[in-house]
């Protein structure tokens, strides 16, 4: 598809505050439960019957850490594989990307390790990238085990956990644990790769990124 | 599109509870389980379809409250059990035409692959000229053969033998039963009218069916039961042929019964066979059948005969009108089926505080709740009542429920109290749709105009411009997707079982297209879902399934539910008009040439929005991707898409652009206020839009764009007819390279688009399409003067002197503009200020001056720009150049 263009906003001002503003992608297998968990993460809900996303979503929530505010811009991508060509444009600049899969289709997995393979090799060199093992709720139909899927992060350097969009289960966690592993100084993330794609950018408090999604702190 | 007039008939309703899933209850996908009542909606949709004249239809049903749903069919108020005592059965002819009916009836249903199943003497209604009309006919099949309800289907007295033995058993565990038991159950109908009494009616269920086994040993089995019963003297009358009947009907091994169709054959029906009448030549849409072969006039003396008779008759109009037509508008004049059924004490409300539970467990299940819910099913039929709509209707004169269509200009009927029928087609299309005149005119119109197509297709388009009646949208949209020939035919050589690499993606997607919906929620609707999508990608082998398709085919299904074919030839040709080459493998270049386009639209209607889009890099590829794959289906409820494509489809494949320029439009303070974040919440959530404002305004862009600004090289060939003769060449725009019209701000038109508006001799014109008036009612103005045009000639003025398009003014591009962006003043810069807000064509030669120039008219906040394509050069050798009048 449409390959232009790319999904990163000029940079505002690096002037020193205390939220932090990091661009995060979702990728994976269709239906695996990218968007389940976004919207679990940003409203709190789970919709059953979640509309599948065509070219991607994009929404905003804020974490807070100690005394920083992380806020995360999230992409979430469509995962047909046809919509691949596009996915480059939502990872491009991106600080940290949740790599999904379902842990009751052993396809799914497959193509997360393709994913990440992908963001290793293309994305910012600094990329926080985690693995999630969705639809934690459905052990019984388990075809993915946990303990390969750990192995398989630790050898990738990735974070890891399973969750539930649909029961919360270490939803917030993941998005939390990313907060935490990314960098916090000007001088990190990914400022070499891509148009705009740079590292983590400081804004002052009720600047242009305080907008509608009120922010949810952790404790 | 069939046509069954109300007649004497009533609307009568029913209505029952389906069994509710536990509360914690999941699938295996750990989601909640579908409703039953969901899954009956669905089931039921097919026996709308169930046409038959000793059947009666069914018209709607409604989901209420507490997984109650309510059905409308087609009812009569007596019925074999109020009549059976009445006389007319003691002549055993009488008995025998009942039986034949009967047996005609159920003999089609088994064609439909249904088992009536609850057959009864109250499932024999007698309409108003003595015809036997079977019921609730659909409830055995619409509840998935009994498992989606807690009550048993059928009374105890008239069920098959092999039924009543595995009564106990839980209807899960049942057989399925075959049309044999509604045999048995039509001969014990049978037996009790010659009898004259009901049979087993002082028995439990147990010991009538013992008593019913015992008969497997007896040799007249028929005698057997009347001797049982004391009344065996009533017996010596009956006919040895109807004898004979009634003894195979009450066959108790299932095995050796025989079939409803084996029955029909009897010789006691010798007589029914000959008088039978073949059933009329219903109108069908889109199938290889042909209307009239069978087609038999009356003789002319009868129709007059007839006309005479009418004279002095006041004739009830409405009765002549389809059920579903009567339905509809009773439904519009506020009828409310949960309410009638409250007004009979059928629904008991409660306040909600009432209906607490006392305690509830930790897994949601609750206890100490008053029960509200029967296990019995409630048999009463109410009648709904026509009077408030007839009221309504009073007024209305005859003529409109015959409309004449060959009247040129139609001209709208006058009635006293609607004189002003015309005055409300241009009110909103939200009053339009909840008048009840308005509509019953609109209904008659379009299916006279329906009953004509292809041959009325020209007046559909003019009325479809209109409105088009929800009732009647199905076929209104296929004729508008000229959907023509035998769709049926097309859609069952296509292989939609064999499975492929794209079945994973169909089927996870599925269960997520528009599931907020009743209908298409259903399972049933699923399996068409599965096989439209499954035959349009093995059909079309130069595309594959992306996601999104489904969205598209979402309102198709639900439109025509019964009908997957023509939702098929709907969907193919929707998508050949609209989304040609869009669903390719590789279609990057393809969907970037319609975003290029997209903006270069939003540029030319809406400048200040493009400029301040393109200041904070929010490009059309981050959001308008699903608005045009789709169509907007995957971005509106069901209920707005069908609004917005109700006009997509009378306009062109250049439309939908439009419609996007009219959706930026409608958030413009917004957008225009925000920066890149939040624009791109605002479309990751579209907010609420205003789909009639919407439509009007993107009528209104693509009024005013000149045509060749829209121009794709991907889009679809024109078709044969529409190719335009010599001067073509010169005339369009070819294909362009796409990096030259990429990331320019401003459309390139063609040199035609320039001269037509004003220009003495015109171009020839391409002929006109065949068959006759334009199919596309909603056009560019190509009328001299329509679109005001400023020409710009950005050259330098030696070049402008020495020849230009006639009425051109001259704005060097080189001295154009100051260092802090703004026109140096001018008397020509003064004449594009004048002109501002209309048509601005900027000229120059081959190289990017115009382009450049345009792209800064824009920035500075000048719409509707464009670029000559091409430049001046091209129309050197064309003697369409002049001098300009020098200066006074
Ligand atoms: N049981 C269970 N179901 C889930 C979970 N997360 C998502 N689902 C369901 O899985 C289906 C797919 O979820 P989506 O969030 O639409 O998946 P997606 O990865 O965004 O899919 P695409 O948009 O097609 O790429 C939906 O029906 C969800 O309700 C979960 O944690 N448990
Ligand atoms: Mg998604």
């Amino acid at each position: 598809m449409a390959g232009r263009g790319t999904a990163q906003r000029p940079n505002g001002a690096g002037a020193a505050g205390k939220i932090c503003q990091f661009k995060l992608v979702l990728l994976g297998e269709s239906a695996v439960g990218k968007s389940s968990l976004v919207l679990r993460f940003v409203k709190g809900q789970f919709h059953e019957y979640q509309e599948s996303t065509i070219g991607a979503a994009f929404l905003t929530q804020t974490v807070c850490l100690d005394d920083l505010t992380v806020k995360f811009e999230i992409w979430d991508t469509a995962g047909q594989e046809r919509y691949h060509s596009l996915a480059p444009m939502y990872y491009r600049g991106a600080q940290a990307a949740i790599v999904v899969y379902d842990i009751t289709t052993q396809d799914t997995f497959s193509r997360a390790k393709t994913w990440v393979k992908e963001l290793q090799r293309q994305a910012s060199p600094n990329i926080v990238i985690a693995l999630a093992g969705n639809k934690a709720d459905l052990a019984n139909g388990r075809m993915v085990e946990f303990d390969e899927a750990q192995a398989y992060s630790e050898e990738n350097g990735l974070l890891f956990m399973e969750t539930s969009a649909k029961t919360a289960m270490n939803v917030n966690d993941i998005f939390l644990a990313i907060a935490k592993k990314l960098p916090k100084n000007d001088q990190a993330g990914g400022g070499a790769v891509g148009q705009g794609g740079s590292g983590s950018r400081r804004l002052d408090e009720g600047g242009a990124g305080s907008q509608g999604s009120t922010g949810k702190c952790c404790k | 599109m069939e046509f069954f007039p109300l007649g004497n008939a009533e609307l009568g309703i029913r209505t029952f509870l389906t069994s509710v899933h536990a509360n914690d209850q999941c699938g295996s996908d750990g989601l909640p389980l579908t409703p039953n009542s969901i899954k009956v909606f669905g089931r039921f949709q097919q026996l709308k379809d169930i046409t038959h004249p000793n059947l009666c239809r069914y018209v709607d049903i409604a989901r209420g409250k507490h997984e109650r749903l309510i059905v409308v069919q087609e009812h009569y108020k007596t019925s074999l059990a109020t009549e059976a005592n009445s006389g007319i059965y003691s002549c055993i002819s009488t008995v025998i035409r009942l039986a034949y009916q009967i047996l005609q009836g159920i003999d089609h249903l088994n064609r439909q692959g249904l088992v009536h199943r609850c057959l009864s003497p109250k499932a024999i209604l007698i309409d108003g000229v003595g015809c036997a009309k079977l019921t609730n006919f659909g409830l055995y099949t619409m509840t998935d053969y009994g498992t989606s309800v807690d009550f048993p289907i059928g009374s105890p007295s008239y069920l098959a033998p092999e039924v009543l033995a595995s009564g106990r058993l839980p209807a899960t565990l049942q057989l399925l039963s075959s049309p044999k038991t509604d045999v048995w159950s039509l001969g014990v109908i049978l037996l009790e009218l010659l009898l004259g009494i009901e049979l087993w009616s002082k028995l439990n269920m147990a010991s009538m069916l013992k008593q019913v086994i015992c008969l497997l040993q007896s040799h007249e089995p028929v005698q057997d039961i009347a001797h049982s019963h004391g009344v065996l003297e009533k017996l010596k009358n009956v006919p040895s042929s109807l004898l004979d009947l009634l003894t195979k009907c009450l066959t108790v091994k299932a095995n050796s019964r025989p079939y409803p169709s084996d029955l029909l054959q009897h010789p006691v029906f010798a007589e029914e066979q000959l008088a039978k009448v073949p059933s009329i030549n219903g109108l069908h849409l889109f199938t290889g059948k042909l209307r009239c072969r069978k087609l038999e006039l009356p003789p002319v003396n009868d129709l007059l005969a007839e006309g005479e008779e009418a004279e002095d008759m006041p004739t009830d109009y409405l009765a002549e009108r389809g059920m579903d037509e009567v339905y509809y508008l009773w439904s519009l004049a506020g009828g409310d089926l949960e309410n009638e059924l409250s007004k009979r004490g059928m629904i008991k409300k409660k306040p909600p505080i009432f209906m607490q539970p006392n305690v509830v467990l930790q897994n949601g299940e609750p206890f100490g709740q008053e029960a509200h819910r029967s296990n019995t099913l409630d048999e009463t039929v109410v009648c709904l009542s026509l009077d408030t709509l007839k009221d309504r209707l009073k007024e209305v004169h005859p003529s409109i429920y015959f409309p004449l269509l060959e009247e040129l200009k139609p001209v709208l009927p006058m009635s006293p109290s609607m004189s002003d029928l015309s005055a409300t087609a241009t009110l909103p299309l939200i009053i339009r749709e909840k008048d009840i005149e308005y509509q019953l005119h609109r209904v008659v119109l379009f299916k006279r105009l329906l009953e004509g197509y292809p041959y009325k297709r020209s007046q559909i388009w003019r009325e479809a411009r209109v409105d088009i009646p929800p009732l009647v949208r199905p076929y209104v949209w296929a004729t508008l997707l000229d959907i023509e020939g035998d769709v049926r035919a097309c859609y069952d050589a296509i292989d939609k079982r064999t499975a492929t690499a794209t079945d994973r993606q169909i089927e996870v997607d599925i269960p997520r297209c528009h599931q907020y919906n009743e209908l298409l929620s259903s399972p049933e609707s699923h399996g068409k879902f599965k096989r439209v999508l499954k035959a349009w990608v093995i059909s079309h082998p130069q595309y594959v399934y992306w996601q999104g398709l489904d969205s598209l085919c979402a309102s198709f299904i639900y439109l025509n539910f019964n009908d997957e074919a023509l939702a098929y030839a709907c969907m193919t040709n929707f998508i050949n008009k609209y989304l040609h080459k869009f669903f390719m493998k590789d279609n990057a270049a393809v969907i970037q040439e319609y975003l290029a386009v997209f903006s270069h639209m939003i540029a030319f209607h809406d400048p200040d929005v493009s400029n301040h889009l393109d200041t904070i890099g929010f490009i059309p590829e981050l959001y308008a991707i699903p608005w045009f794959l789709t169509m907007y289906a995957h971005v509106f409820p069901l209920h707005k898409i069908f609004h917005l494509w109700d006009t997509l489809l009378l306009g062109d494949s250049s439309l939908p652009l439009f419609i996007g320029v009219a959706i930026l439009k409608q958030l413009r303070t917004n957008l225009l206020s925000f920066g890149f974040n939040e624009c791109i919440l605002v479309f990751s959530d579209l907010p609420e839009i205003d789909m009639e404002k919407c439509v009007q305004a993107s009528i209104h862009f693509f009024r005013s764009t000149p045509k060749s600004a829209t121009f794709r090289q991907h889009a679809r060939p024109k078709t044969k007819g529409e190719k335009s003769g010599e001067g073509r060449a010169l005339y369009t725009k070819d294909a362009l390279p796409l990096a030259d019209s990429e990331g320019e701000r401003c459309a390139p038109v063609s040199a035609r688009d320039l001269f037509e508006p004003w220009c003495g001799s015109r171009p020839p014109r391409p002929p006109p399409a065949d068959p006759p008036p334009a199919r596309s009612t909603i056009q560019h103005p190509a009328r001299p003067g329509a679109l005001p045009v400023l020409v710009i000639d950005v050259r330098l003025s030696e070049d402008y002197l020495r020849g230009t398009v006639p009425g051109a003014v001259n704005i060097p591009f080189a001295s154009a503009f100051s260092p802090d962006g703004g026109l140096v003043s001018s008397s020509a810069v003064s004449q594009l200020y004048a002109h501002r807000g209309r048509l601005v064509v900027v000229v120059g030669n081959r190289g990017n001056h115009a382009a450049q120039f345009a792209g800064e008219l824009v920035a500075i906040g000048f719409s509707k720009v464009c670029v000559l394509h091409n430049g001046l050069d091209a129309l050197k050798s064309t003697g369409l150049m002049s001098v300009p009048r020098p200066e006074i």
